[in-house]
């Protein structure tokens, strides 16, 4: 018989793989496709960052679907990404500050509007708020890029590159989302 | 804080709320051709699919004392789901007594 903490760490392993693996995708779709438009379109934006940032996204659906649990999943992805864009530089003080923000933020964001009154994780009473978690994920794009461009000491210009990038990837992911749903709906008729 | 590491929710259900949120997406964007009672009985008739894929069917009954549709009419409530019958969410189910749904995927 199957121990349930075996079973759990199980689901948390899957969660984690599924979570990490959409991390990555969505870095990728970021900085191999949208980055070189970005560039095509914007030759004179000096900032290395990109103002779709897709991941972003990810973190707010994951922490809004999971909770703290996110943290957890989120992490070997963000790590991942973080290896390959600094290799063992990923490791320096400044990017494990930026690692931690980076998963942290999200559940926490949530956590604190729950304890001001406001609970928006998935409930069987309530139906979700789509332009809730617009505005949730726009708070934690300032809290983001505030926190990991002082990390970094980056200039002005890159405060609001990460948060233009953060608010935009996340409304388009979830706008691909919603039609890849409706796609699918649509082939399953 | 131990607690909130916990899964609560199990892996169908976390696919169906990110469906119900899209579906909110879709509807403020005008893409969607759901009332808003129409779209909570749809939700309570997903979760109670999610929470029970074994069997599919929903009783009236349950959905009626879903937490959602607290503050609908009888009336309205039967309104809504002949409409979303017709609109192929919800289909009656044949091989059983009546006052079973399944909930379908509408043919556009």
């Amino acid at each position: 018989m199957v121990q349930p903490k075996t079973v759990a760490l199980l689901n948390l392993s899957k969660e984690a793989a599924i979570v990490s693996l959409a991390y990555i995708g969505a870095f990728f779709a970021t900085f191999e496709i949208l980055m070189p438009a970005q560039n095509l379109l914007f030759p004179d934006f000096a900032s290395r960052a990109s103002l779709l940032f897709l991941p972003h996204g990810v973190r707010v659906l994951a922490a809004w679907l999971l909770g703290w649990r996110s943290v957890l999943t989120l992490l070997p992805g963000v790590v991942l990404v973080f290896v390959y864009v600094a290799g063992w530089g990923a490791f320096a003080p400044s990017r494990l500050a930026a690692i931690a923000v980076a998963v942290l933020v999200p559940a926490a964001c949530f956590t604190l509007l729950r304890l001001l009154g406001r609970d928006l994780r998935p409930a069987a009473d309530r139906a979700p708020c789509w332009l809730c978690l617009i505005g949730v994920g726009l708070v934690i794009s300032i809290l983001t890029s505030v926190l990991t461009n002082y990390a970094f000491g980056s200039a002005p210009k890159d405060y609001i590159a990460y948060l233009i990038g953060d608010f935009f990837g996340l409304f388009f992911l979830m706008l691909i989302l919603m039609f890849v749903f409706r796609f699918l709906r649509h082939a399953r008729s | 804080m131990i607690r909130d590491f916990e899964n609560r929710m199990p892996e169908i259900s976390k696919l169906t709320e990110l469906r119900k949120l899209l579906l909110n997406m879709e509807q403020s964007m005008g893409l969607q051709d759901l009332s808003t009672v129409e779209r909570d009985i749809y939700y309570a008739a997903s979760d109670h699919r999610a929470d029970n894929h074994v069997t599919g069917a929903v009783k009236t009954t349950v959905l009626q004392d879903h937490a959602l549709l607290a503050n609908v009419s009888r009336p309205t409530f039967f309104r809504a789901l002949k409409s979303l019958q017709s609109k192929g969410y919800l289909e009656q189910c044949k091989n059983s007594v009546r006052g079973y749904y399944i909930v379908k995927i509408p043919a556009r």
